[in-house]
C-alpha cells in the first residue's frame, strides 16, 4: 500500500540507462523540462516539467549503475520516495521504479506534512535539512 | 504556517514517535497485524508495541478486531482510499516517463 511500481525494458546497457536517468542534460531532454541533480547522498534535485510544476528533493542513495533512491515533492509538500533499480537482461536493461509515500498516513488525515516536519520557517520543504533527517528516519 | 486542523492534535501526538510511525507503516504494508507479529520485526517488546497501538487507536488511526486469542490491527479506511487514488496517478505518471525514457534511448 502507498507504493506504486512501474517497469520497462530499455534497449540500452545499464551504463547507458544510468547515464540517461542521472545526467541532468539527458534528464531534461526526455522529461521535457529542466533538471538539476547533484548525484551524491544528500545532494539536491530539482525537476521542472511544464504543466506538472516543480519538484524538489534530495538524493538518498547512489549505486552506479544499479540503484538510485531519491525523495521529491511538489510545492504542496507531499513528499514521496522514489527507488530506481536497473538490471541487465538479455536485450537490454530492465528499469523498475517504486514510488512510495512513507509519510502518506499524515496527509491522508488532512495534516500538512511540510508544516509538521519542517516547522514554522518552512522553506521549499524538501530542501530543509530537518525534513531530510525526518524523512529518512521515517523511511526506515 | 496554518495551525493543525481541529481534531489533529491526538494524531500529531500519536505520530511524534518514530516507532509509532513505523508500526503504522508496517500495518499498512501487511493489511492487518497483531502486536506480537509487529514486535517480531521491531526492536521493542510486545508490551511496548501494545502501548503504541493503544495511542494510535486513540487517535483514530488504527482499528482492531478480535480473531480467536489475537487482536488484529488495521488502518482506518481514510488512508486506504487516499492511497488508492495516489497510486493510480503516480503509476500513470511513471508509465509515461518510462515510455519517454524508452523513446530517448531508442533513437
Amino acid at each position: 500500500m502507498n507504493a506504486n511500481s512501474s517497469e520497462i525494458l530499455l534497449p540500452a546497457t545499464p551504463e547507458e540507462a544510468w547515464e540517461a536517468v542521472t545526467d541532468p542534460d539527458q534528464l531534461s531532454e526526455w522529461l521535457g523540462g529542466s533538471a538539476e541533480l547533484d548525484l551524491r547522498p544528500g545532494g539536491d534535485l530539482a525537476i521542472e516539467v511544464e504543466g506538472q510544476g516543480e519538484r524538489r528533493g534530495f538524493v538518498e542513495e547512489v549505486e552506479a549503475p544499479r540503484r538510485l533512491v531519491f525523495w521529491w515533492s511538489t510545492e504542496d509538500a507531499e513528499a514521496s520516495r522514489v527507488e530506481l533499480e536497473l538490471e541487465p537482461e538479455p536485450g537490454g536493461t530492465r528499469v523498475r521504479v517504486v514510488e512510495s509515500r512513507p509519510l502518506a498516513i499524515l496527509d491522508a488525515r488532512g495534516i500538512e506534512i511540510g508544516s509538521w516536519l519542517a516547522g514554522p520557517a518552512a522553506e521549499p520543504p524538501a530542501a530543509a535539512p530537518e525534513l531530510r533527517a525526518r524523512m529518512l528516519t521515517t523511511a526506515r | 504556517m496554518a495551525p493543525p486542523p481541529v481534531g489533529a492534535q491526538p494524531v500529531f501526538a500519536a505520530l511524534s514517535d518514530p516507532t509509532r510511525r513505523q508500526v503504522l507503516s508496517m500495518i499498512g504494508e501487511r493489511g492487518e497485524a497483531s502486536a506480537s507479529q509487529l514486535a517480531r520485526s521491531l526492536p521493542v517488546s510486545r508490551q511496548a508495541v501494545q502501548k503504541h497501538l493503544a495511542s494510535l487507536a486513540a487517535a483514530g488511526l488504527v482499528a482492531d478486531r478480535r480473531d480467536g486469542r489475537e487482536v488484529l490491527y488495521r488502518l482506518t479506511p481514510a488512508p486506504m482510499s487516499d492511497a488508492m487514488s495516489w497510486m493510480a496517478s503516480v503509476g500513470a505518471q511513471w508509465d509515461e516517463r518510462l515510455a519517454a525514457l524508452n523513446r530517448h534511448l531508442s533513437r
